[in-house]
């Protein structure tokens, strides 16, 4: 392997790869677990400093949380918000398909595929159901 | 290889029985994230309104700040330990990786004490005058 000429990396089309991630086919379970990342990182940044931010607001009092209501009332508050529940939800699900896998339940072709959509499928309905309630339900 | 001690040939590759640590904490901090989550999305879609005065009377009752303040650290320590997964993956340069890693733990512990001084501030105070 080591007195093989450069030039035979470069061309990785000739030689047969191991799967790479511009190989796979791509599939409900790839995005999945790419969302379950993307959507952790969303949480840990604009989530808890979110979170962080609401609660500074109260504790320094009603002309502070009268600014940021301000903020969170307009369309791009509210869309803010839902964008953050939405990554939650997404998170949360996924961490729970998490935990099936470690049991090692759900990875034959058929239950992996049906999972990793259910939790796309099931993050949206509970943000819809959630932002559905405040907006209609609570007016 | 061969020659060395049994100790020699150990050295330097990390202590035992530890590797499986971040892995079950992570799993069990997600397990409290799921039941305290669950908890305050019920209890704010409970909340009459989200005025200062209901809102911050909420926080303030000790119901409402303990779990919270729960919530803040098991947050804080999941995702932690995420984010060190995603450094790991992706940052390979020893140095940047080094400081990538620093850099969570300063802003793990900033976010998290300054969420908790906030709660505590509305909770020992009495919210709302």
């Amino acid at each position: 392997m080591s007195d093989a000429p450069a030039e035979t990396m470069a061309k990785p089309h000739k030689r047969p790869l191991s799967p790479h991630i511009t190989i796979w086919k791509w599939g409900p379970h790839m995005a999945v677990s790419i969302a379950h990342r993307a959507s952790g990182v969303a949480l840990a940044t604009l989530g808890i400093i979110g979170l962080t931010l609401w609660l500074l607001a109260i504790a320094n009092g009603r002309e502070t949380y009268f600014f940021l209501q301000s903020w969170l009332q307009p369309w791009y508050g509210k869309a803010v918000m839902i964008i953050a529940s939405w990554a939650f939800f997404q998170h949360l699900l996924s961490g729970i398909r998490h935990f099936v896998l470690d049991v090692g339940a759900g990875y034959e072709l058929k239950s992996n595929k049906r999972g990793s959509i259910g939790v796309f499928v099931g993050a949206i309905i509970l943000t819809a159901a959630l932002w559905g309630y405040f907006i209609y339900g609570r007016g | 290889m061969g020659g060395g001690t049994n100790l020699g040939a150990v050295r330097g590759l990390g202590s035992a029985k530890h590797g499986a640590e971040h892995w079950i904490k992570q799993r069990t901090s997600a397990i409290a994230n799921l039941g305290l989550m669950v908890w305050f999305i019920v209890s704010l879609i409970r909340l009459p309104a989200y005025d200062f005065g209901t809102v911050g009377q909420w926080l303030a009752s000790p119901l409402a700040a303990i779990p919270l303040a729960m919530l803040i650290l098991s947050v804080c320590t999941h995702f932690r330990i995420g984010l060190q997964v995603l450094i790991e993956d992706y940052v390979h340069d020893d140095g940047l990786k080094f400081a990538s890693l620093f850099g969570l733990t300063v802003y793990t512990y900033g976010v998290g004490a300054t969420a908790l001084f906030a709660l505590a501030k509305i909770a020992f105070s009495g919210m709302p005058q």
